[in-house]
Protein backbone atom coordinates (compact mmCIF):
# COMPACT_ATOMS: atom_id res chain seq x y z
CA UNK A 1 0.00 0.00 0.00
CA UNK A 2 1.70 2.98 -1.25
CA UNK A 3 2.35 6.11 1.62
CA UNK A 4 1.29 9.54 0.46
CA UNK A 5 3.54 12.15 3.23
CA UNK A 6 1.27 15.46 2.80
CA UNK A 7 3.12 18.46 3.08
CA UNK A 8 1.27 22.23 3.68
CA UNK A 9 3.32 25.63 3.27
CA UNK A 10 2.41 26.13 6.45
CA UNK A 11 4.57 23.00 8.13
CA UNK A 12 1.96 20.87 8.82
CA UNK A 13 2.70 17.33 7.91
CA UNK A 14 0.40 14.06 7.60
CA UNK A 15 1.06 10.71 6.16
CA UNK A 16 -1.86 8.40 4.92
CA UNK A 17 -1.91 5.04 3.64
CA UNK A 18 -4.14 4.81 -0.04
CA UNK A 19 -5.01 1.41 -1.10
CA UNK A 20 -4.36 0.48 -4.68
CA UNK A 21 -6.80 2.53 -6.74
CA UNK A 22 -7.57 5.25 -4.14
CA UNK A 23 -7.42 8.73 -4.97
CA UNK A 24 -4.93 10.96 -3.03
CA UNK A 25 -8.12 13.07 -1.77
CA UNK A 26 -10.02 9.85 -0.86
CA UNK A 27 -6.97 8.42 0.89
CA UNK A 28 -6.55 11.78 2.56
CA UNK A 29 -10.54 11.63 3.81
CA UNK A 30 -10.18 8.02 4.85
CA UNK A 31 -7.58 8.99 6.78
CA UNK A 32 -9.78 11.95 8.63
CA UNK A 33 -7.58 14.74 7.18
CA UNK A 34 -9.53 17.07 4.68
CA UNK A 35 -8.00 18.86 1.66
CA UNK A 36 -9.50 21.33 -0.31
CA UNK A 37 -11.49 20.44 -3.28
CA UNK A 38 -14.50 21.47 -5.42
CA UNK A 39 -15.88 19.15 -9.10
CA UNK A 40 -14.08 15.96 -7.54
CA UNK A 41 -13.94 15.15 -11.13
CA UNK A 42 -10.78 16.43 -12.13
CA UNK A 43 -11.95 20.00 -13.65
CA UNK A 44 -12.15 22.56 -11.50
CA UNK A 45 -8.33 22.68 -9.47
CA UNK A 46 -9.24 23.22 -6.01
CA UNK A 47 -7.53 20.69 -5.42
CA UNK A 48 -4.44 20.99 -7.52
CA UNK A 49 -1.55 19.84 -5.14
CA UNK A 50 2.45 19.00 -6.33
CA UNK A 51 4.44 16.13 -6.47
CA UNK A 52 7.62 16.49 -4.15
CA UNK A 53 8.63 13.14 -4.36
CA UNK A 54 7.32 9.85 -6.05
CA UNK A 55 4.71 9.41 -9.01
CA UNK A 56 1.33 9.51 -9.08
CA UNK A 57 -0.77 9.05 -12.02
CA UNK A 58 -4.17 10.89 -13.30
CA UNK A 59 -7.00 8.28 -13.43
CA UNK A 60 -8.91 10.90 -15.97
CA UNK A 61 -7.91 13.86 -18.04
CA UNK A 62 -6.83 16.39 -15.69
CA UNK A 63 -8.56 18.60 -17.06
CA UNK A 64 -8.36 21.21 -14.57
CA UNK A 65 -4.97 21.69 -15.49
CA UNK A 66 -2.41 23.23 -18.02
CA UNK A 67 -0.33 20.86 -19.69
CA UNK A 68 2.69 23.17 -18.69
CA UNK A 69 1.67 22.78 -14.59
CA UNK A 70 1.55 19.18 -15.22
CA UNK A 71 4.65 18.57 -16.28
CA UNK A 72 6.24 20.83 -13.57
CA UNK A 73 4.73 17.94 -10.99
CA UNK A 74 1.41 19.43 -10.31
CA UNK A 75 -1.40 17.16 -9.74
CA UNK A 76 -5.17 17.52 -9.13
CA UNK A 77 -5.28 15.05 -5.78
CA UNK A 78 -9.65 14.54 -6.62
CA UNK A 79 -8.25 12.06 -9.69
CA UNK A 80 -4.93 11.33 -8.66
CA UNK A 81 -3.33 7.86 -7.69
CA UNK A 82 -0.11 7.45 -6.36
CA UNK A 83 2.04 4.01 -7.88
CA UNK A 84 4.55 4.82 -5.35
CA UNK A 85 4.99 6.54 -1.58
CA UNK A 86 4.59 9.70 -2.25
CA UNK A 87 5.62 13.38 -1.03
CA UNK A 88 2.37 16.21 -1.93
CA UNK A 89 2.48 19.81 -1.23
CA UNK A 90 -1.42 20.44 -0.67
CA UNK A 91 -3.47 23.41 0.77
CA UNK A 92 -4.86 26.27 -1.45
CA UNK A 93 -1.52 28.32 -1.69
CA UNK A 94 -0.71 25.30 -4.37
CA UNK A 95 -3.50 25.89 -6.68
CA UNK A 96 -3.09 29.71 -6.21
CA UNK A 97 0.23 29.89 -7.04
CA UNK A 98 -0.33 29.15 -10.09
CA UNK A 99 -2.50 31.77 -11.25
CA UNK A 100 -1.09 35.85 -11.18
CA UNK A 101 -2.42 38.83 -11.69
CA UNK A 102 -2.12 38.81 -15.76
CA UNK A 103 -1.98 42.80 -15.71
CA UNK A 104 1.12 43.75 -13.15
CA UNK B 1 -42.24 17.96 -0.16
CA UNK B 2 -44.65 20.37 -2.41
CA UNK B 3 -44.47 23.64 -3.64
CA UNK B 4 -47.81 24.14 -3.46
CA UNK B 5 -49.24 24.69 -0.15
CA UNK B 6 -52.55 25.93 0.48
CA UNK B 7 -51.50 28.26 3.31
CA UNK B 8 -50.94 31.77 2.84
CA UNK B 9 -47.76 33.80 4.00
CA UNK B 10 -46.93 34.55 7.11
CA UNK B 11 -47.04 37.68 8.73
CA UNK B 12 -44.39 38.95 7.15
CA UNK B 13 -45.49 38.27 3.83
CA UNK B 14 -46.81 40.89 0.99
CA UNK B 15 -50.82 40.38 1.06
CA UNK B 16 -52.54 43.26 -0.24
CA UNK B 17 -52.39 42.74 -3.70
CA UNK B 18 -54.66 41.71 -6.57
CA UNK B 19 -52.66 39.01 -7.73
CA UNK B 20 -53.49 35.49 -6.33
CA UNK B 21 -50.01 33.99 -6.88
CA UNK B 22 -46.52 34.84 -5.64
CA UNK B 23 -44.89 38.32 -6.70
CA UNK B 24 -46.72 41.14 -7.94
CA UNK B 25 -49.17 42.12 -10.50
CA UNK B 26 -46.32 44.90 -12.00
CA UNK B 27 -43.03 46.10 -11.73
CA UNK B 28 -44.84 49.08 -10.53
CA UNK B 29 -47.11 47.34 -8.41
CA UNK B 30 -43.90 45.76 -6.43
CA UNK B 31 -42.54 49.11 -6.09
CA UNK B 32 -45.87 50.21 -4.69
CA UNK B 33 -46.72 46.73 -2.70
CA UNK B 34 -43.60 45.68 -1.36
CA UNK B 35 -42.28 46.69 2.29
CA UNK B 36 -38.94 47.63 2.80
CA UNK B 37 -36.68 44.48 2.93
CA UNK B 38 -36.12 42.95 6.67
CA UNK B 39 -33.73 40.02 5.78
CA UNK B 40 -31.22 39.79 3.31
CA UNK B 41 -30.25 36.43 1.77
CA UNK B 42 -26.40 36.51 0.99
CA UNK B 43 -24.24 33.34 -0.52
CA UNK B 44 -21.24 32.78 2.15
CA UNK B 45 -18.27 30.27 0.75
CA UNK B 46 -15.37 28.67 2.27
CA UNK B 47 -14.78 26.86 -0.94
CA UNK B 48 -11.33 27.38 -1.84
CA UNK B 49 -9.86 28.12 1.59
CA UNK B 50 -8.23 26.23 3.76
CA UNK B 51 -11.18 27.02 6.60
CA UNK B 52 -12.42 23.63 6.62
CA UNK B 53 -16.19 23.95 6.57
CA UNK B 54 -19.16 24.21 3.38
CA UNK B 55 -20.59 26.98 1.99
CA UNK B 56 -23.35 28.43 3.41
CA UNK B 57 -26.35 30.78 2.79
CA UNK B 58 -26.27 33.77 5.08
CA UNK B 59 -29.29 35.33 6.89
CA UNK B 60 -28.41 38.94 7.55
CA UNK B 61 -30.24 41.62 9.45
CA UNK B 62 -31.33 44.76 7.18
CA UNK B 63 -33.99 46.40 9.50
CA UNK B 64 -32.60 49.54 11.19
CA UNK B 65 -35.24 49.25 14.03
CA UNK B 66 -33.92 45.50 15.08
CA UNK B 67 -31.34 44.80 18.02
CA UNK B 68 -29.31 42.81 15.16
CA UNK B 69 -29.21 45.34 12.13
CA UNK B 70 -26.60 44.68 9.90
CA UNK B 71 -25.52 41.14 11.64
CA UNK B 72 -25.37 37.85 10.65
CA UNK B 73 -27.86 36.44 12.32
CA UNK B 74 -28.21 32.79 10.91
CA UNK B 75 -26.10 30.46 8.63
CA UNK B 76 -27.44 27.62 6.93
CA UNK B 77 -24.53 25.07 6.03
CA UNK B 78 -24.53 23.36 2.85
CA UNK B 79 -24.44 19.34 3.15
CA UNK B 80 -21.17 19.17 2.19
CA UNK B 81 -17.51 21.26 1.12
CA UNK B 82 -16.35 22.66 -1.86
CA UNK B 83 -19.79 23.53 -4.03
CA UNK B 84 -18.41 27.62 -4.24
CA UNK B 85 -22.17 28.61 -4.31
CA UNK B 86 -22.47 31.48 -6.52
CA UNK B 87 -25.74 32.70 -7.79
CA UNK B 88 -29.41 31.71 -6.60
CA UNK B 89 -32.37 31.87 -7.21
CA UNK B 90 -36.73 31.47 -6.18
CA UNK B 91 -38.85 28.38 -7.46
CA UNK B 92 -41.41 31.08 -8.04
CA UNK B 93 -41.70 34.91 -8.73
CA UNK B 94 -43.82 37.30 -10.41
CA UNK B 95 -44.03 35.61 -13.62
CA UNK B 96 -46.24 33.23 -11.77
CA UNK B 97 -48.07 35.45 -9.72
CA UNK B 98 -51.39 34.36 -11.61
CA UNK B 99 -50.66 30.62 -10.34
CA UNK B 100 -53.07 30.15 -7.38
CA UNK B 101 -51.19 28.17 -4.40
CA UNK B 102 -47.35 28.59 -5.77
CA UNK B 103 -45.59 30.45 -3.28
CA UNK B 104 -42.37 32.34 -3.58
CA UNK B 105 -40.97 30.20 -0.46
CA UNK B 106 -38.00 27.60 -1.77
CA UNK B 107 -34.54 28.87 -2.65
CA UNK B 108 -32.78 26.97 -5.38
CA UNK B 109 -28.67 27.22 -4.98
CA UNK B 110 -26.40 25.36 -6.78
CA UNK B 111 -22.91 24.85 -6.60
CA UNK B 112 -21.01 25.45 -9.30
CA UNK B 113 -17.95 23.68 -8.45
CA UNK B 114 -19.55 20.83 -7.30
CA UNK B 115 -22.94 20.50 -9.69
CA UNK B 116 -24.84 19.49 -6.74
CA UNK B 117 -28.30 21.46 -6.01
CA UNK B 118 -29.35 21.84 -2.44
CA UNK B 119 -33.19 23.52 -1.99
CA UNK B 120 -33.72 25.43 1.02
CA UNK B 121 -37.16 25.89 2.40
CA UNK B 122 -37.59 29.98 3.64
CA UNK B 123 -40.98 29.32 5.39
CA UNK B 124 -39.58 30.55 8.31
CA UNK B 125 -37.66 33.70 6.83
CA UNK B 126 -35.27 33.91 10.33
CA UNK B 127 -34.23 30.26 10.02
CA UNK B 128 -34.77 28.98 6.39
CA UNK B 129 -33.62 24.67 6.03
CA UNK B 130 -32.94 22.56 3.84
CA UNK B 131 -35.27 20.13 2.22
CA UNK B 132 -33.97 18.47 -0.60
CA UNK B 133 -30.43 18.17 -2.12
CA UNK B 134 -29.86 16.95 -6.24
CA UNK B 135 -26.73 15.46 -6.05
CA UNK B 136 -24.01 15.59 -9.35
CA UNK B 137 -24.79 12.62 -10.41
CA UNK B 138 -27.82 13.19 -11.22
CA UNK B 139 -26.96 16.62 -13.07
CA UNK B 140 -24.09 14.98 -15.14
CA UNK B 141 -25.99 11.92 -15.86
CA UNK B 142 -27.81 14.79 -18.50
CA UNK B 143 -24.70 15.47 -19.66
CA UNK B 144 -24.46 18.81 -17.92
CA UNK B 145 -22.52 20.52 -15.26
CA UNK B 146 -21.28 23.96 -13.12
CA UNK B 147 -24.54 25.25 -12.59
CA UNK B 148 -25.37 28.94 -12.82
CA UNK B 149 -28.39 31.38 -12.99
CA UNK B 150 -31.74 30.03 -11.37
CA UNK B 151 -34.92 31.57 -12.81
CA UNK B 152 -38.57 30.12 -12.62
CA UNK B 153 -40.89 30.71 -15.63
CA UNK B 154 -44.41 30.23 -15.13
CA UNK B 155 -45.86 27.56 -13.55
CA UNK B 156 -43.90 26.52 -10.68
CA UNK B 157 -40.86 24.71 -12.58
CA UNK B 158 -37.42 26.13 -12.04
CA UNK B 159 -35.14 26.40 -15.37
CA UNK B 160 -30.90 26.96 -14.53
CA UNK B 161 -28.35 27.90 -16.67
CA UNK B 162 -25.03 25.25 -16.75
CA UNK B 163 -21.87 26.40 -17.71
CA UNK B 164 -20.43 22.44 -18.94
CA UNK B 165 -21.20 19.54 -20.14
CA UNK B 166 -20.57 16.42 -17.88
CA UNK B 167 -16.97 16.33 -18.40
CA UNK B 168 -16.16 20.14 -17.27
CA UNK B 169 -16.67 21.08 -21.32
CA UNK B 170 -18.43 22.40 -24.06
CA UNK B 171 -21.35 22.45 -24.69
CA UNK B 172 -23.33 23.74 -21.54
CA UNK B 173 -27.44 24.04 -21.71
CA UNK B 174 -30.12 24.60 -19.32
CA UNK B 175 -31.54 22.26 -17.20
CA UNK B 176 -35.28 22.36 -15.98
CA UNK B 177 -36.26 21.22 -12.35
CA UNK B 178 -40.18 20.68 -12.10
CA UNK B 179 -42.21 22.07 -9.69
CA UNK B 180 -41.33 19.79 -6.89
CA UNK B 181 -37.73 20.92 -7.34
CA UNK B 182 -36.67 17.70 -8.69
CA UNK B 183 -34.95 17.12 -11.78
CA UNK B 184 -37.09 17.41 -15.06
CA UNK B 185 -34.32 17.12 -17.57
CA UNK B 186 -32.68 18.90 -20.02
CA UNK B 187 -34.83 21.91 -21.41
CA UNK B 188 -32.47 22.66 -24.81
CA UNK B 189 -31.42 20.35 -27.50
CA UNK B 190 -27.66 19.78 -27.40
CA UNK B 191 -25.45 22.12 -29.35
CA UNK B 192 -28.10 25.64 -29.43
CA UNK B 193 -24.80 27.22 -27.74
CA UNK B 194 -21.61 26.46 -26.95
CA UNK B 195 -21.09 28.88 -23.94
CA UNK B 196 -23.27 29.45 -21.69
CA UNK B 197 -23.47 31.95 -18.34
CA UNK B 198 -26.59 34.15 -17.67
CA UNK B 199 -30.25 34.29 -19.00
CA UNK B 200 -33.35 36.64 -18.97
CA UNK B 201 -36.89 35.76 -20.41
CA UNK B 202 -38.99 38.43 -22.07
CA UNK B 203 -42.58 35.91 -22.07
CA UNK B 204 -44.47 38.09 -24.17
CA UNK B 205 -41.78 38.63 -26.64
CA UNK B 206 -41.59 35.22 -26.88
CA UNK B 207 -37.44 35.66 -26.38
CA UNK B 208 -34.97 34.30 -24.04
CA UNK B 209 -31.42 35.82 -24.17
CA UNK B 210 -28.22 33.95 -22.83
CA UNK B 211 -24.39 35.25 -22.54
CA UNK B 212 -21.32 33.55 -22.33
CA UNK B 213 -18.43 33.26 -19.86
CA UNK B 214 -16.29 29.92 -20.65
CA UNK B 215 -16.06 25.91 -20.14
CA UNK B 216 -15.66 25.11 -16.54
CA UNK B 217 -12.39 23.61 -17.42
CA UNK B 218 -11.04 26.80 -18.34
CA UNK B 219 -12.75 29.43 -15.68
CA UNK B 220 -12.73 27.14 -12.57
CA UNK B 221 -9.07 26.64 -12.31
CA UNK B 222 -8.43 30.76 -12.65
CA UNK B 223 -7.60 33.19 -15.01
CA UNK B 224 -5.34 33.01 -18.06
CA UNK B 225 -5.26 35.80 -20.20
CA UNK B 226 -3.71 33.20 -22.74
CA UNK B 227 -6.69 31.49 -22.53
CA UNK B 228 -8.21 34.55 -23.72
CA UNK B 229 -5.92 34.73 -26.63
CA UNK B 230 -6.81 30.83 -27.54
CA UNK B 231 -10.62 32.35 -28.15
CA UNK B 232 -11.61 30.13 -25.05
CA UNK B 233 -13.46 32.85 -23.42
CA UNK B 234 -17.04 34.54 -24.99
CA UNK B 235 -18.22 37.25 -26.50
CA UNK B 236 -21.61 36.56 -27.73
CA UNK B 237 -25.36 36.65 -27.22
CA UNK B 238 -27.89 34.33 -28.18
CA UNK B 239 -31.42 35.00 -28.56
CA UNK B 240 -33.79 32.39 -28.18
CA UNK B 241 -36.91 31.33 -29.61
CA UNK B 242 -38.34 30.98 -25.78
CA UNK B 243 -41.43 28.30 -26.58
CA UNK B 244 -39.52 26.90 -29.19
CA UNK B 245 -35.95 26.43 -27.23
CA UNK B 246 -33.76 27.41 -30.48
CA UNK B 247 -31.54 29.52 -30.70
CA UNK B 248 -32.95 32.16 -33.76
CA UNK B 249 -30.15 34.95 -33.72
CA UNK B 250 -26.70 35.21 -32.42
CA UNK B 251 -25.01 38.88 -32.10
CA UNK B 252 -20.97 39.00 -31.66
CA UNK B 253 -20.21 41.48 -29.38
CA UNK B 254 -16.36 40.96 -30.87
CA UNK B 255 -13.19 42.74 -29.13
CA UNK B 256 -15.04 45.07 -26.95
CA UNK B 257 -18.12 42.85 -26.10
CA UNK B 258 -15.11 40.07 -24.39
CA UNK B 259 -17.04 38.43 -21.54
CA UNK B 260 -20.77 39.18 -21.45
CA UNK B 261 -22.13 38.24 -18.05
CA UNK B 262 -25.21 39.41 -16.59
CA UNK B 263 -28.61 39.94 -18.75
CA UNK B 264 -30.71 42.55 -17.59
CA UNK B 265 -34.35 43.12 -19.35
CA UNK B 266 -36.09 45.98 -18.63
CA UNK B 267 -39.16 44.85 -16.30
CA UNK B 268 -41.72 46.09 -18.06
CA UNK B 269 -43.22 42.87 -19.53
CA UNK B 270 -43.62 45.28 -22.78
CA UNK B 271 -39.97 46.38 -23.12
CA UNK B 272 -37.78 44.89 -25.92
CA UNK B 273 -34.52 46.40 -24.29
CA UNK B 274 -32.23 45.46 -21.66
CA UNK B 275 -28.34 45.60 -21.14
CA UNK B 276 -25.27 43.30 -20.52
CA UNK B 277 -21.72 43.56 -18.88
CA UNK B 278 -18.72 42.55 -21.39
CA UNK B 279 -16.27 42.20 -18.32
CA UNK B 280 -13.34 41.71 -19.40
CA UNK B 281 -13.96 44.48 -22.03
CA UNK B 282 -15.39 46.74 -19.53
CA UNK B 283 -17.87 47.85 -21.76
CA UNK B 284 -21.61 47.72 -21.10
CA UNK B 285 -23.82 46.59 -24.02
CA UNK B 286 -27.57 47.67 -24.73
CA UNK B 287 -29.61 45.04 -26.83
CA UNK B 288 -32.80 46.02 -28.48
CA UNK B 289 -35.45 44.46 -31.28
CA UNK B 290 -35.74 46.28 -34.14
CA UNK B 291 -36.77 45.61 -37.59
CA UNK B 292 -38.23 42.37 -36.55
CA UNK B 293 -33.88 41.47 -35.16
CA UNK B 294 -31.88 41.72 -32.31
CA UNK B 295 -29.34 44.28 -32.27
CA UNK B 296 -26.27 45.11 -29.68
CA UNK B 297 -24.49 48.46 -29.39
CA UNK B 298 -21.35 49.67 -26.65
CA UNK B 299 -23.31 52.23 -24.64
CA UNK B 300 -21.10 52.57 -21.68
CA UNK B 301 -17.27 52.33 -21.64
CA UNK B 302 -14.94 52.11 -18.72
CA UNK B 303 -11.32 53.46 -19.51
CA UNK B 304 -9.03 51.68 -17.69
CA UNK B 305 -6.45 54.05 -15.30
CA UNK B 306 -2.95 53.78 -14.46
CA UNK B 307 -1.55 52.77 -11.57
CA UNK B 308 2.03 52.42 -10.39
CA UNK B 309 3.64 48.62 -10.52
CA UNK B 310 1.05 47.44 -13.09
CA UNK B 311 2.17 46.55 -16.53
CA UNK B 312 -1.56 47.96 -18.21
CA UNK B 313 -3.83 50.47 -17.39
CA UNK B 314 -6.07 48.21 -14.79
CA UNK B 315 -9.32 47.70 -16.63
CA UNK B 316 -12.44 48.41 -14.57
CA UNK B 317 -13.87 44.87 -14.54
CA UNK B 318 -17.63 45.56 -14.45
CA UNK B 319 -19.03 42.27 -13.48
CA UNK B 320 -22.68 42.60 -12.17
CA UNK B 321 -25.30 45.30 -13.20
CA UNK B 322 -28.98 45.19 -12.60
CA UNK B 323 -32.19 47.63 -13.83
CA UNK B 324 -33.79 49.06 -11.24
CA UNK B 325 -37.74 47.99 -11.14
CA UNK B 326 -38.67 51.08 -12.58
CA UNK B 327 -36.71 50.41 -15.11
CA UNK B 328 -34.95 54.08 -15.02
CA UNK B 329 -31.69 53.31 -13.97
CA UNK B 330 -29.07 51.39 -14.75
CA UNK B 331 -26.62 50.28 -11.82
CA UNK B 332 -23.34 48.43 -11.45
CA UNK B 333 -20.29 47.98 -9.89
CA UNK B 334 -16.37 48.36 -11.28
CA UNK B 335 -15.17 45.37 -9.01
CA UNK B 336 -11.23 46.56 -10.23
CA UNK B 337 -11.65 50.12 -9.96
CA UNK B 338 -13.66 50.11 -6.71
CA UNK B 339 -16.65 52.16 -8.01
CA UNK B 340 -20.67 51.41 -7.68
CA UNK B 341 -22.47 53.83 -10.52
CA UNK B 342 -26.22 54.49 -11.46
CA UNK B 343 -27.11 55.63 -15.67
CA UNK B 344 -30.07 57.13 -15.94
CA UNK B 345 -31.71 54.84 -18.90
CA UNK B 346 -34.89 56.77 -19.49
CA UNK B 347 -34.05 56.93 -23.06
CA UNK B 348 -32.21 53.14 -22.98
CA UNK B 349 -29.99 53.38 -25.94
CA UNK B 350 -28.18 56.87 -24.08
CA UNK B 351 -27.47 55.90 -21.26
CA UNK B 352 -26.25 59.61 -18.97
CA UNK B 353 -24.08 58.98 -15.68
CA UNK B 354 -26.21 60.01 -13.03
CA UNK B 355 -24.07 59.10 -9.99
CA UNK B 356 -20.79 57.23 -8.36
CA UNK B 357 -19.16 56.09 -5.07
CA UNK B 358 -15.59 55.43 -5.54
CA UNK B 359 -14.93 52.55 -2.41
CA UNK B 360 -12.81 50.41 -2.27
CA UNK B 361 -10.93 47.61 -4.99
CA UNK B 362 -7.75 49.68 -6.47
CA UNK B 363 -9.09 53.32 -6.61
CA UNK B 364 -11.66 53.80 -4.29
CA UNK B 365 -11.14 57.00 -2.06
CA UNK B 366 -13.47 55.22 0.72
CA UNK B 367 -10.71 52.81 2.18
CA UNK B 368 -12.53 51.49 5.01
CA UNK B 369 -16.58 51.38 6.56
CA UNK B 370 -16.86 51.80 10.59
CA UNK B 371 -13.17 50.71 11.08
CA UNK B 372 -12.88 47.73 8.58
CA UNK B 373 -10.68 47.72 5.67
CA UNK B 374 -12.20 47.19 2.60
CA UNK B 375 -9.51 45.46 -0.30
CA UNK B 376 -11.50 44.44 -3.19
CA UNK B 377 -14.36 46.81 -4.72
CA UNK B 378 -17.75 46.24 -4.76
CA UNK B 379 -19.01 42.95 -7.14
CA UNK B 380 -22.62 41.90 -7.02
CA UNK B 381 -25.22 44.46 -6.39
CA UNK B 382 -28.69 44.11 -5.41
CA UNK B 383 -31.12 46.87 -5.03
CA UNK B 384 -34.17 47.23 -2.80
CA UNK B 385 -37.35 47.36 -4.42
CA UNK B 386 -38.87 50.85 -4.23
CA UNK B 387 -34.75 51.59 -5.57
CA UNK B 388 -33.99 53.87 -2.58
CA UNK B 389 -31.38 51.19 -1.14
CA UNK B 390 -28.26 49.79 -2.99
CA UNK B 391 -26.26 46.85 -1.42
CA UNK B 392 -23.45 44.78 -2.40
CA UNK B 393 -20.64 42.10 -1.71
CA UNK B 394 -17.25 42.16 -2.52
CA UNK B 395 -15.84 38.68 -3.82
CA UNK B 396 -16.36 37.71 -7.68
CA UNK B 397 -15.20 34.09 -7.68
CA UNK B 398 -12.84 32.18 -5.44
CA UNK B 399 -10.10 31.95 -7.55
CA UNK B 400 -10.61 34.92 -9.51
CA UNK B 401 -10.32 36.95 -6.30
CA UNK B 402 -6.61 35.16 -5.13
CA UNK B 403 -5.67 36.70 -8.24
CA UNK B 404 -6.89 40.66 -7.92
CA UNK B 405 -7.57 40.68 -4.15
CA UNK B 406 -6.03 37.84 -2.45
CA UNK B 407 -7.24 40.14 1.07
CA UNK B 408 -10.71 38.16 0.30
CA UNK B 409 -9.31 34.98 1.48
CA UNK B 410 -7.73 36.04 4.64
CA UNK B 411 -10.05 38.59 6.06
CA UNK B 412 -13.38 38.22 4.35
CA UNK B 413 -15.54 39.30 2.58
CA UNK B 414 -18.23 42.59 3.36
CA UNK B 415 -21.76 43.88 2.39
CA UNK B 416 -21.88 47.45 2.29
CA UNK B 417 -25.13 49.71 1.11
CA UNK B 418 -25.63 53.04 -0.36
CA UNK B 419 -29.26 55.04 0.45
CA UNK B 420 -30.54 56.05 -3.30
CA UNK B 421 -32.37 59.08 -4.27
CA UNK B 422 -34.37 57.65 -7.02
CA UNK B 423 -35.85 61.16 -7.90
CA UNK B 424 -32.28 63.50 -8.05
CA UNK B 425 -30.37 60.68 -9.30
CA UNK B 426 -27.44 60.58 -6.39
CA UNK B 427 -26.57 57.89 -3.97
CA UNK B 428 -24.92 58.36 -0.72
CA UNK B 429 -22.45 55.36 0.66
CA UNK B 430 -24.22 54.33 4.18
CA UNK B 431 -21.07 54.81 6.59
CA UNK B 432 -22.88 53.29 9.41
CA UNK B 433 -23.68 50.07 7.43
CA UNK B 434 -21.54 46.93 7.62
CA UNK B 435 -21.64 43.00 7.30
CA UNK B 436 -18.08 41.65 7.47
CA UNK B 437 -18.19 38.20 6.58
CA UNK B 438 -14.51 38.24 7.91
CA UNK B 439 -16.00 37.83 11.56
CA UNK B 440 -17.53 34.46 11.46
CA UNK B 441 -16.64 31.66 14.26
CA UNK B 442 -15.08 29.36 11.49
CA UNK B 443 -13.17 31.71 10.14
CA UNK B 444 -13.45 34.75 7.07
CA UNK B 445 -16.09 33.80 4.30
CA UNK B 446 -16.51 35.18 1.28
CA UNK B 447 -20.00 37.08 0.26
CA UNK B 448 -21.64 37.04 -3.25
CA UNK B 449 -25.51 37.52 -4.34
CA UNK B 450 -27.85 38.70 -2.35
CA UNK B 451 -31.65 38.23 -2.78
CA UNK B 452 -34.62 39.22 -0.62
CA UNK B 453 -37.40 37.21 0.35
CA UNK B 454 -40.00 39.22 -1.66
CA UNK B 455 -38.75 39.40 -4.89
CA UNK B 456 -36.07 41.62 -6.56
CA UNK B 457 -34.75 43.16 -9.58
CA UNK B 458 -32.52 40.23 -10.40
CA UNK B 459 -35.06 37.98 -10.46
CA UNK B 460 -38.85 39.20 -10.98
CA UNK B 461 -40.31 38.59 -14.80
CA UNK B 462 -43.51 39.41 -15.46
CA UNK B 463 -45.63 37.27 -18.23
S1 LIG C 1 -11.81 18.93 -6.98
FE1 LIG C 1 -12.09 19.89 -8.88
S2 LIG C 1 -10.30 19.30 -9.96
FE2 LIG C 1 -10.19 18.18 -8.14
Amino acid sequence: MPRVSLEWTNGRRETVPARPGERTLEAAEGSGIDLPFGCRIGVCGTCTGRVLSGEMRHVESPRGLRERDSRDGYVLTCIAVPSTDCTVEVGTDVRARLFENPWR
Amino acid sequence: MSTHTADSHGEEGHSHHETVGPGYATPQAAIEQSERERVAYVVGLYTGTDVDAPDFLAVVDVDPDSGTYGEITDRIEMPTKGDELHHFGWNACSSSCHMEGLERRYLVMPGNRSSRITIVDTENRAHPEIVRVIDPEEVHELDLSAPHTVHCPTGGGVMISMLGNAEGELPGGFLELNEDLEIEGRWDLPGEIEMNYDFWYQPRHNVMISSEWAAPETYQPGFDIEDVEAGKYGHRLHFWNWEEKTVEQTVDLGEEGMVPLEVRFLHSPEATHGYVNAALSSNIFHFFEADGEWHAEKVIDFEGRDLEGWEMPVPALPTDILVSMDDRYLFGANWLHGEVWMYDVSDPANPRHADSISVGGYFGDVREVKGRELAAGPQMVQLSLDGERLYWTTSLYSTWDDQFFPEEKENGSVMLKADVDPRRGTMTLDEEFLVDFGDLPDGPARAHEIRWPDGDCTSDVWQ
